[in-house]
């Protein structure tokens, strides 16, 4: 199976903390909400920053997380389709 | 004509193509040498016409869309300057500011009157619609010369005791919040930059905005500033 290559679009803005990680976007985008979600939230912005792929986002949070495959899979494709629906991901 | 204003401890030279920013600001006047500058263009205020255009308000002079103008471009430095553009009602108190925010409409003014009418003499308006809030060991909350229909406000800056969400209820009363819980209506409620990196020291502003915060449901009769003050005064 071949992944989409994507990446957070510049027009939004991560901020992380120990405790959750959100997501606001500039005045330049048409959504004007904030999304909200956990440190795993959080690692999958991080690995946006740079371009990447979803299954690339799974292995990755595998080393890093202790947690079934199957859990982080279902996680970031959770978190993959909230930034897709407010319009932050470019592929 | 140019100008040099003070606005959050923060000196700005404005260059404008109309005078009326210049009477709106003249309270802030300084001779400081400037922090920064800002200048106006005629895309800057077409800009500003086709946004409020789009939200049903439009027909005003170019001269008006240039003081939005002025005012968003000062807005999108001054988080590197560390301070940022609060929308609500800010109120002091006995030295201290307490800042309703919702959404317009609500009735941010309409509370702050009530508190006015029940505290008297203790109470003033630092800014009753766009503030500038500057996090730190002592927050502060800085009047500015935007200040909604009613034009309320003093060139002062004061210690922000609470920010208070404000919702419509029938019966008035106040709960305690996290500032996790207030965050996404504080985002909501300050200016967005269009720059990306300002955006990001805005955030971190917001984090690190110590204050109190509080859910504030409330009528628009005179008990509802009686329980309200009364709740958040400490």
């Amino acid at each position: 199976m071949k992944y989409r290559i994507m990446k957070l679009k510049s027009g939004f803005i991560s901020h992380i903390t120990d405790k959750e990680a959100i997501l606001v976007p500039t005045s330049s985008t048409e959504f004007s909400g904030v999304v909200r979600g956990n440190k795993t939230f959080g690692a999958i912005l991080e690995l946006l920053k740079d371009d990447t792929d979803e299954e690339k986002i799974i292995a990755a949070l595998g080393k890093r997380f202790d947690a079934p495959e199957e859990l982080i899979a279902s996680d970031v494709r959770r978190a993959l389709s909230e930034l897709a629906r407010v319009g932050a991901i470019e592929e | 004509m140019t100008r040099i204003y003070r606005l959050a401890d923060t000196n700005i030279e404005v260059s404008s193509l109309y005078n009326d920013v210049h009477t709106l600001m003249r309270g802030y006047l300084t001779e400081s040498a400037p922090d920064f500058d800002i200048g106006m263009s005629d895309e800057d205020i077409i800009f500003e016409r086709e946004k409020s255009e789009a939200s049903g308000m439009g027909g005003m002079p170019d001269s008006y869309y240039e003081t939005l103008a002025v005012l968003r471009k000062i807005s999108e430095r001054m988080p590197r300057y560390g301070s940022f553009l609060f929308h609500g009602s800010a109120i002091a108190v006995d030295g201290e500011a307490y800042i309703f925010t919702a959404a317009s409409g609500v009735g941010k003014s309409t509370h702050a009157r009530l508190w006015r009418e029940y505290l008297k003499d203790r109470a003033f308006m630092v800014n009753d619609d766009k503030p500038f809030i500057r996090p730190g060991n002592t927050p502060l909350v800085y009047g500015s010369p935007w200040d909604g229909k009613h034009r309320l406000s003093r060139n002062v800056s004061v210690p922000v005791k609470a920010i208070a969400l404000l919702g419509r209820s029938e019966k008035n009363y106040v709960e305690p919040i996290s500032r996790g819980e207030a965050l996404p209506v504080l985002i909501r409620q300050t200016y967005r930059p269009f720059d990306p990196k300002a955006l990001e020291i805005t955030l971190g502003l917001l984090y690190d905005l110590d204050v109190k915060f509080y859910r504030l449901y409330c009528n628009m009769e005179p008990d509802a500033a009686y329980v309200s003050y009364n709740a958040m005064k400490g």
